[in-house]
């Protein structure tokens, strides 16, 4: 027995609750002080050169050493040479390859598995985009894309496999891999401008580093997850490591590996857009030319293009583990369908049928833009009024009042009484850490910036997110329709439902809201679904046993016990706003975002690096808080399994 | 029961400790001074989870451990079969200490000489049957169309011929086992370790797969280790059971020994509900001659509830016989009226 035990716990909570309600008068106390204290004085910006000006030097000198320093001519010159001579050769041989005998290559490889319904969509998937005038285009994206996901599981499965095995390993890129889906991708485009330059290399390299790790983490996640047993079972026959590796725990691990590839498909399209900035071109590029045009009906096109290619990867993938050597096809089908395709290509070059035949163009969905203007020309009454409101309202004073009125120290303080109360000590000193150094970098009112519309943006995405989401949990039907719906929000780049929003609202902060709203409600709403759902169906009969009222029900029972996973869909739609700050920033949403696609356009190393740094900053605080609140708020975890 | 050249011992376990949790060391030190398991977990937060136990399995002999969960003996089980790291002791095997290899020969040595059957199958679920059964044969090297051979007379032994082609999901509980048992058979192993094989099966299946394990074990005479927590499972297949709690042996005998002579309460608990009519022989309840044998026999390895009628019928003593028709003694009806006396 300890002192401690032996003491009255009654005394001991009375000292707690006594200090609890001390820092009720405390806490806000020390604010004002602060506050008094502070007010007026300048942002102890100490380090804004220390960090960018050496790294401004080391690209100038990157930049004159380009063809001298073996950095370059060892290391950096003979990958791109490699990975542009791949890009190339995958290119031209695809538009080489007379175009009908693609869906048909596509339809046969994937029909192999006995998957005829996804066989059939995938192979009508391709030939949509030629339909609508963007087959090479689309080619030279699904080129890129091919490579960038060829690379990735290259990479990304060893070091998977590795983490599975080796703990040390596994704890120390966990925070890396972290760090790669936080950091919104532009910000190492600019490290890949300064070593690798403008073109499809580094916008490939860009995308395998933001697409990498789902497929780690679930080769991991995979390999440890097969059954303990089937691997002692290997070991007991005397298998070795690299026996049972290969004979047992990859194929065991496959689907899991499998559905990594499939999220790494998915970021890799995530990011067609943006890799134009680094000039990958492909249908990247088409998008911002129809934002620059403001056509949103041929950014419609050039969205579904991308789909297209997402529907047709994600299919193809699972064609690749989908087979069952029961329903294997017999060796002579097989060289029957490969005579035939190399049939059809000789007979396609001969006739010369190689490119995709003239039919309509993006042109085809120029209506919409009518539908748009007319929106825009009609319900002016309505986005008039929604933007000035925001504008004037909401973003413009906040933002002021938050960099002007109030000193630094009573924000930072703040957020550090907030994480203390949370979740203790160490949150606490991880937000002042967080917020000190964007302070000390200079990129203080930029972030302020940032943050203000991240909260509009986060606050109107679960306002709207979670009653969807409740609904969709409790009726299977609402659930059924928004199913789609869902896909597309996550699949079509934002840009393109970006382009009807600048129509209707006109450049700055509005559009960019809409667009992370759009963007970020998914999850949210999935979550919050998923949350109703699992909740089990003996709780909510208990509750209802007792005379409760469907709304006693909702409230008492169904939200708190989805608490928890209710608010893991926050956390993530926090994360996907923030990502989408960039997108914001193209559309004169200001802030960092504006600063990161400046920088990325001058190649400022510099202000590239704190830009970057200040957003995984505020990534972080977000994160870690948003967590704290939900493990707050979440009822214990459901032992009803 | 099974066992006909029952003999040397073929794996011995000596002295194993496994500790659980951070500081073994020092967990070690405290249990080598007398410490119960309660204190040692008080004070350093570890768990012992085998305390210096030893035995000799016998060439061909079915030994079975004995437990309910947490007594251990799972995690016995994987010490001696090497699967986990043990904190102490060690494990000889045909002369060999398999505690002082290196991974390579520890390899070599389960290639040649060990097998498992596991609780949860541990089937290769991407794998058809017939690559499930073969995969010892194929880490060893061995070419295909010879292990689809062997692999294939296996399945027939274990009942599941034309099954190779299907894959493991594709079969009943009762009939995946099956693929565990002939996977565990095909590489013609000294020592099968089986870790409570049918405890995931429904009690109908359980006893035709210990009808067959009895079957097979009599045909192909390996050494076996079997753990298992239902003691009628034990009694059926062990030549001699332990009764393990707390990490160690509270008994190590035959079923007849447990039965008649309960070493402490405990086992007493589990012998309370046996049969023992049902389970004992009439060589178990053997007595002196005290003359010339009577000219009622029966032999020793009868049941016990097939010579009841005679006992009751007569009072005459009745003569036991040896396997060879020698007279070794006479039943002792003093003792069997004990047994079949209702438990207090």
């Amino acid at each position: 027995m300890t002192a401690a035990t032996t003491l009255d716990p009654d005394s001991l909570n009375a000292t707690a609750d006594w200090q609890r309600r001390a820092m009720w008068i405390v806490v806000p106390l020390a604010l004002v002080g602060l506050q008094l204290i502070f007010a007026g004085t300048r942002l102890p910006e100490h380090l804004d050169e220390t960090f960018s000006d050496p790294l401004d030097d080391f690209a100038g000198w990157a930049q004159q050493n380009r063809s001298s320093n073996w950095l370059f001519t060892v290391i950096f010159r003979p990958l791109t040479s490699l990975v542009s001579t791949g890009l190339e050769t995958i290119e031209e041989t695809l538009l080489w390859v007379p175009w009908f005998v693609i869906p048909i290559a596509i339809f046969l490889y994937i029909a192999r598995t006995r998957a005829w319904k996804s066989a059939i969509a995938a192979s009508l998937a391709i030939i949509y985009p030629g339909l609508v005038g963007l087959w090479e285009v689309t080619i030279e994206t699904l080129a890129l894309m091919g490579m960038a996901i060829v690379l990735s599981v290259l990479i990304g499965v060893p070091i998977g496999v590795l983490a599975a095995f080796r703990r040390g390993f596994d704890t120390a890129i966990r925070p890396v891999l972290d760090a790669m889906q936080t950091i919104p991708a532009p910000v190492y485009f600019v490290p890949m401008v300064m070593f690798f330059g403008i073109g499809p290399v580094p916008a490939t390299l860009a995308t395998v580093i933001y697409a990498l790790p789902p497929v780690v983490r679930l080769t991991t996640l995979g390999i440890r997850g097969v059954a303990q047993q089937s691997v002692e079972a290997s070991t007991m026959f005397g298998a070795t490591r690299w026996q049972t590796l290969r004979k047992v725990q990859i194929p065991m691990a496959l689907p899991t590996i499998m559905a990594g590839v499939t999220q790494t498909i998915m970021m890799a399209l995530g990011i067609v857009v943006l890799a134009t900035l680094l000039g990958a071109g492909g249908l990247g590029q088409s998008v911002m030319d129809t934002l620059s045009q403001r056509r949103t009906g041929r950014g419609v096109a050039t969205g579904l293009a991308v789909v297209a290619i997402a529907a047709v990867l994600d299919r193809l993938g699972r064609a690749v583990v989908g087979q069952d050597r029961a329903t294997a096809p017999s060796r002579r089908t097989v060289l029957i369908c490969v005579g035939g395709v190399i049939g059809l290509i000789i007979f396609g070059r001969s006739a010369n049928y190689i490119a995709f035949p003239e039919m309509w163009e993006t042109r085809a969905f120029d209506p919409i833009d009518d539908g748009v203007k007319w929106a825009r020309d009609n319900l002016r009454w309505f986005t008039r009024a929604f933007n000035d409101t925001v504008v004037s309202w909401y973003y413009v004073p906040v933002r002021d009042y938050l960099t002007d009125s109030v000193a630094w120290p009573v924000i930072i303080a703040s957020a550090a009484a907030l994480g203390a109360w949370l979740k203790g000590w160490r949150l606490a000193l991880l937000n002042v850490c967080a917020m000190g150094s964007i302070l000390l970098i200079g990129m203080w009112e930029l972030s302020i910036d940032t943050f203000v519309q991240v909260v509009a943006a986060v606050v109107l995405s679960i306002l709207l997110a979670i009653p969807v989401g409740v609904a969709a949990g409790r009726h299977r039907r609402v659930e059924a329709a928004l199913s789609p719906v869902l896909d597309a929000l996550q699949t079509i780049p934002s840009l393109v439902y970006i382009i009807p929003a600048v129509t209707l609202f006109t450049i700055g902060v509005v559009p960019g809201l809409i667009a992370s709203i759009l963007y970020a409600i998914v999850p949210g709403v999935r979550l919050a679904a998923l949350g109703i759902k699992q909740v089990p169906t003996e709780s909510v009969e208990a509750s209802q046993m007792f005379g409760a009222t469907p709304r006693q029900t909702m409230f008492g029972v169904r939200i708190p016990l989805a608490a928890r996973t209710i608010m893991a869909g926050v956390n993530q739609v926090i994360m996907l706003v923030l990502a989408m700050v960039i997108i914001s920033g193209l559309v004169g949403g200001g802030g960092l975002g504006f600063e990161t696609i400046s920088a990325v356009k001058n190649s400022e190393v510099g202000l590239g690096f704190e830009v970057g740094f200040a957003i995984v900053m505020m990534a972080i605080v977000l994160d870690r808080s948003s967590q704290a609140i939900a493990d707050r708020v979440g009822a214990p975890e459901v032992a009803a399994h | 029961m099974i066992g006909e050249a029952i003999s040397s011992p073929c794996l011995s376990a000596r002295g194993i400790w496994k500790i659980f949790g951070n500081r073994p060391r020092r967990a070690l030190e405290m249990a080598d001074t007398g410490a119960s398991r309660a204190e040692v977990r008080e004070a350093t937060g570890c768990t012992i989870g085998a305390r210096d136990v030893s035995f000799d399995a016998l060439h061909g002999e079915t030994f079975v451990i004995m437990g309910l969960s947490g007594s251990g003996k799972s995690t016995l089980l994987r010490c001696v079969a090497r699967l986990s790291p043990l904190s102490r002791g060690s494990v000889i095997l045909e002369g060999e200490d398999l505690t002082a290899m290196t991974e390579a020969e520890l390899r070599s040595v389960r290639r040649a000489k060990l097998s498992m059957v596991f609780q949860h199958f541990g089937l290769f679920w991407h794998r058809r049957v017939i690559d499930n059964v073969a995969y010892g044969l194929e880490v060893q090297g061995v070419d295909r169309k010879t292990r689809h051979s062997k692999a294939e007379e296996m399945l027939d032994l274990v009942g599941l011929e034309g099954c190779g082609g299907s894959y493991p999901h594709q079969l009943s509980g009762g009939m995946q086992q099956r693929v565990g048992l002939a996977r565990a058979l095909v590489v013609e192993p000294t020592v099968l370790f089986f870790d409570e094989p049918f405890s995931a099966l429904d009690p109908l299946i359980r006893r035709d797969m210990q009808d067959e394990l009895l079957r097979i074990q009599t045909g192909i005479g390996g050494t076996v280790i079997f753990v298992t927590h239902d003691f009628d499972e034990a009694i059926k297949l062990g030549d001699r059971i332990a009764v393990m709690k707390d990490g160690e042996f509270d008994q190590v005998g035959t079923a007849a020994e447990l039965i008649m002579n309960p070493a402490t309460e405990y086992v007493e608990e589990f012998v309370k509900g046996v049969p023992r009519v049902k389970v004992l022989r009439v060589g178990d309840v053997l007595t002196e001659l005290d003359g010339p044998a009577p000219p009622q026999r029966v032999p020793a390895g009868e049941s016990l509830e097939t010579v009841l009628p005679l006992l009751v019928a007569n009072t005459d003593d009745i003569a036991v016989l040896d396997d060879h028709g020698t007279a070794v003694g006479r039943i002792d009806r003093a003792a069997v009226t004990r047994l079949i006396q209702p438990q207090p």
